[in-house]
């Protein structure tokens, strides 16, 4: 850390692991809820519990983006934060905001709390992901407004590396693909349309330049790589984001009431969306083995390492894998769609989140790695989250696979609910790999709390005696 | 007095010409009534107007063999895809 | 007289080799747009053929001849600045960059006599194909002239060299990639029939 201000980045890491782990226990009871429908109700009916996951999901991993940027951009900029107080303050909003949101779905009736936020004035409220209340979506774009004027002051007072470009300019991206948020006519094709670009926009788009720009940043530091080398990587990888992701996104027009050519673009496009993934697996490997120095944070690399694999399985793999319009007509709103969506946000953007978490939390507590002891439990949290999360992406094709045979394409189709009985084994086995991943992640928080940092003299003695 | 030699054209400027040419006989070519002998003829062209782009353009007669050979499949991926569906067709 | 002896080392990919990756991603990109095209012509003969029938093939001849000049235009300032003839060879690219600009004219002028005919992406299967490919392309020779038009003022600016003339390789191995694939895309499109 070279700069006081990047400290606001502490709370922002802090709270979206919070809620991380918030996320994580309604992902359980929502999993359990599939095996025992009455399970917690009518305390925390199942729409509400899958709401809270998801909501917590976006609102975890913005917070840490924003983190993110509050800890990068004045280290690239090689200038103090324009305003850090303004950072904290804008922190305090949105995770006083994003609390308050779970609490109104877990407390409040969904029809009543429509009725008293005004959303009959401007209807924005019950496509998924966007349930928030109306004053909340403002409350979300003016906390973007207040980190983008933020990072873009400090970013205009210091130096302009692509880095930092690309990381602001995605942001900016990100707050634009939101607007579309309170746009929802009566026309459902027009609405999907507009709902597409928000979650599927940033998630096939804007965050991969952001994805692009963290591995960038940890890469630039950890390995010693030139900079110029990483930053032409960046430019090709956001290119054929761009050229893939915009079109490609397509794919989720398929028999919506758009226009057929959908069907054609968007399956052609859509199927070169993993190319970014597998650029960026080759970058982080490249400058891996081009590395001029050890960083003794293993745990970091792990991560950054980590991250463009599970991304290209996740997102790249399972997301080809239902992404072909012939295929798609069989798939679609199955649990392929889910195992995809789990092992792309978590292999893709949880996963980079971690990344610079682990990254920069140690050096925003004073230190250029934590302990040994401290790397081994992350590391281990590392394993356990990322093999429990492949495991919960079989189970859910499994499931996926049970309702595309015996009811998609099946000669004499089954009803949804018996369907739902066949898959059975595959939701308690999505169950169990979910129990697992938290465990995971609670391994993974334990080295958080394990003192002391790292010791070259020791890990010398220790390495010579052994 | 000494007599002007000859400007030796370079590489690129032939293919140019060439390139130039061919051109103009695919614009030809494209008026034709379609049979399979049109288009192989056709496909052929195109062939060798990219591979002139590639090696003379591009420059890549001057790489190592495995850029040539990749360059050489790509083209014949291409074309024996175009060429497959014409017959096909 | 003295006799030159040249040796053919075999040497890189010229330019960056960020480039080429790119550069082949393209490629594989376009490659899967022009087999879908072919497999989807295999299956409409009858429409496809009417329909292309209906294209003013000028305009794609006209527009080959264009970027090809291009092309060997950028080949020249390659060659140019190896020489260590800076100036020429931004005078060279300069040219290109005019030849792009002739061919994003005659790209639109096509477009807007398509579009007078009341032709969109939904008209038939040839059309969604002629319009998003050619389209999809059009964007590539606005990237490419992007680049070039960057190469073409360090170039100016004497940031290049004869013994530092990666850069305008670089920008130069782009802009063959976009007449290299326009080659195909006129073949396919305007002429296979």
């Amino acid at each position: 850390m070279k700069f006081q201000s990047q400290k606001v980045a502490i709370p922002y890491f802090v709270g979206a692991l919070a809620l991380f782990l918030g996320q994580i226990v309604f992902g359980l009871i929502a999993g359990l809820q599939y095996l025992n429908g009455s399970f917690l109700f009518p305390e925390l009916p199942f729409d509400i519990a899958h709401m809270s996951h998801t909501n917590l999901l976006i609102v975890w991993l913005l917070m840490a983006y924003m983190g993110a940027a509050y800890f990068i951009v004045p280290e690239e900029a090689q200038t103090e934060l324009y305003s850090p107080r303004l950072a904290l303050v804008t922190f305090w909003i949105f995770l006083t905001a994003g609390a308050l949101t779970i609490l109104s779905y877990l407390f409040v009736p969904y029809a009543h709390l429509a009725a008293i936020t005004g959303n009959a004035a401007l209807p924005t409220m019950g496509r998924g992901y966007l349930e928030q209340p109306l004053p909340i979506k403002v409350g979300i774009v003016l906390v973007a407004l207040s980190l983008l004027f933020n990072v873009t002051m400090t970013l205009i007072k210091g130096r302009k590396t692509s880095i930092n470009l690309i990381l602001v300019g995605s942001l900016w991206g990100l707050a634009l693909l939101f607007l579309p948020a309170f746009y929802f006519p009566q026309d459902t094709v027009k609405a999907s349309f507009g709902w597409w670009w928000i979650v599927h926009g940033w998630v096939e788009g804007d965050w991969e330049l952001i994805l692009g720009a963290l591995l960038g940043f940890i890469l630039i530091k950890m390995t010693g790589v030139d900079r110029e080398i990483v930053e032409k990587w960046l430019y090709i990888i956001v290119a054929m984001t761009l050229i893939s992701g915009i079109i490609g996104i397509g794919h989720h027009y398929y028999y919506t009431g758009a226009p057929a050519y959908w069907i054609w673009l968007g399956t052609i496009f859509s199927a070169f969306e993993p190319i970014p993934f597998i650029l960026l697996i080759a970058f982080s490997f490249k400058m891996l083995l081009a590395r001029r120095r050890e960083h003794p944070n293993k745990a970091a690399m792990l991560w950054a390492l980590g991250t463009p694999l599970m991304a290209f399985l996740g997102a790249g793999l399972w997301g080809f894998m239902i992404t072909l319009a012939p295929a798609q007509y069989y798939m679609h709103g199955t649990n392929f769609t889910a195992a995809h969506g789990h092992l792309a946000f978590f292999g893709a953007y949880a996963m980079v989140a971690l990344a610079i978490i682990s990254y920069a939390m140690p050096l925003l507590r004073g230190r250029i790695a934590n302990s040994a002891a401290a790397q081994r439990w992350e590391m281990t949290g590392f394993w356990i989250m990322v093999l429990s999360m492949i495991g919960i992406a079989l189970a859910l094709t499994g499931a996926g696979l049970v309702t595309v045979l015996l009811q998609r394409a099946a000669d004499d189709p089954m009803s949804f609910m018996q369907v739902q009985d066949k898959a059975r084994v595959f939701f308690w086995l999505r169950e169990f790999a979910g129990l697992a991943f938290f465990i995971g992640l609670l391994v993974y928080l334990r080295s958080f709390f394990i003192a002391g940092e790292y010791g070259y003299a020791g890990e010398m003695k220790q390495a010579l005696a052994a | 007095m000494k007599l002007p030699q000859a400007i030796p054209l370079k590489p690129c400027t032939v293919s140019w010409f060439a390139l130039l040419g061919l051109t103009t006989i695919t614009y030809e070519l494209s008026a034709r009534a379609p049979g399979q002998a049109l288009m192989a003829l056709v496909l052929g062209v195109m062939l060798v107007k990219a591979h002139l782009i590639v090696s003379d353009f591009m420059g890549l007669r001057h790489t190592r063999l495995l850029w040539r050979i990749v360059m050489a499949a790509y083209l014949a991926v291409v074309g024996g895809i175009i060429a497959f569906t014409c017959l096909t067709a | 007289m003295a006799t030159e002896i040249s040796v053919d080392y075999p040497q890189a990919l010229p330019g960056d080799f960020a480039i080429w990756i790119f550069i082949f991603a393209e490629l594989v990109v376009f490659a899967a747009l022009f087999a879908a095209y072919a497999f989807a012509r295999s299956a409409h003969l009858e429409m496809f053929d009417a329909a292309q029938a209906t294209l003013d093939r000028a305009y794609g001849y006209a527009n080959t001849l264009v970027l090809v000049t291009s092309s060997y235009f950028v080949a020249r300032a390659t060659q140019s600045i190896k020489a260590g003839r800076a100036t020429r060879c931004g005078h060279w690219l300069a040219g290109a960059l005019g030849l792009g600009g002739v061919f994003l004219a005659l790209k639109l002028a096509e477009f807007q006599q398509d579009l007078a005919h009341g032709i969109s992406l939904s008209t038939n299967l040839f059309y969604m194909f002629y319009l998003s490919l050619t389209f999809f392309h059009f964007m590539h020779v606005v990237m490419g002239m992007a680049i070039l038009a960057v190469v073409a003022y360090k170039a100016y600016a004497g940031r290049y060299g004869a013994a530092d003339h990666a850069g305008v390789e670089t920008g130069a191995s782009y802009w063959h990639m976009v007449d290299l694939v326009w080659i195909i895309l006129f073949t396919l499109v305007y002429v296979v029939h």
